[in-house]
């Protein structure tokens, strides 16, 4: 179908300290939200990180192909600038910071 | 020979054969003697070939925990912005991105949509609350009629068999692929939409 169903986003870093940073926890930049009040409508809400790699992986619906993927979801808003907190199914490799997150919009609440 | 009379026949029968079946279960309560070890239990221990169910009459079922309900008997929200007629965007699934019209909720808590068939072919579907988003565009659906067979257990998934690549097999099992079937085409043809 036609049409962007994700959002964009940035995986901006992990959550941290100075000196020490939380792999668990990843620190996105939604495209287009900048202040904290905004952030509502995207906590709760699944996070992908899509990726390809030289070998085929199963999927579900399609025929295998190489794409991979791993999933999160947003757990709080983090500052007042529109980041937002997200923890992964396992944590995101350090390699994909300033790269793409995609947003999507389900479990939707409205 | 008449079948209901054959039928009072059969029940007279069956309950004489219990109580001679209990008479004999009572008689025939084997036990089986097994030497044990360790030097207080006596050498030998008697032990029921067919032991007694865990949960009788004095021995009750474990007391299920207060406030955990089946999945039947969940209680069912629906969000206020749909209401039957509502239009909504599905975001998951092999319709995502399409706009369909909602009818009802069934019982289980998913909604019931319909593309309509002839505007975006989504048929008479289920979709789940939570991966649809509903957009303020309502459309008029009181003159829809909606056959009453349309429930939970009319959409399940059907369970496809699929094909055993053994060799030798007698029986060569075809791989059964999901066909509309008829009673959807008409359910679907009913609705008009």
């Amino acid at each position: 179908m036609s049409g962007r169903l994700w959002c964009k986003a940035i995986f901006a870093g992990y959550k941290r300290g100075l000196c020490k940073q939380r792999g668990h926890t990843a620190l996105l930049k939604i495209e287009g939200v900048y202040a904290r009040a905004e952030t509502e409508f995207y906590l709760g809400k699944r996070y992908a990180y899509v990726y390809k790699e030289k070998n085929n992986t199963v999927t579900l619906r399609c025929k295998p192909n190489k794409a991979r993927v791993i999933w999160g979801k947003v757990t709080k808003a983090h500052g007042n600038s529109g980041m937002v907190h997200a923890k992964f199914r396992s944590n995101l490799p350090a390699k994909v910071i300033g790269h793409r997150i995609r947003v999507v919009l389900y479990p939707s609440r409205i | 020979m008449d079948s209901r009379k054959a039928l009072y026949k059969r029940k007279h029968s069956a309950a004489k054969t219990k109580v001679e079946k209990k008479k004999k279960k009572e008689k025939a309560l084997a036990t089986v003697t097994k030497p044990v070890g360790g030097y207080k239990n006596n050498g030998i221990r008697v032990v029921m070939i067919r032991k007694m169910p865990r949960y009788t009459e004095d021995v009750p079922q474990k007391l299920l925990s207060h406030g955990t309900k089946p999945f039947s008997q969940h209680v069912r929200k629906q969000c206020t912005s749909i209401t039957p007629g509502t239009v909504l965007i599905i975001l998951t699934g092999r319709h995502r991105g399409k706009r369909v019209v909602f009818l009802k909720q069934l019982g289980s808590g998913l909604l019931l949509v319909t593309g309509p068939l002839a505007l975006n072919r989504v048929p008479l579907r289920r979709t789940h609350q939570k991966f649809a988003i509903a957009t303020s565009t309502k459309v008029d659906i009181s003159k829809v009629k909606m056959p009453k067979r349309l429930t939970d257990a009319y959409f399940k998934q059907q369970q496809l068999s699929k094909p055993r690549h053994q060799e030798g097999e007698i029986f060569h099992t075809e791989e059964e692929k999901y066909e509309i079937t008829e009673q959807h085409k008409a359910n679907q043809k009913t609705v008009g939409w």
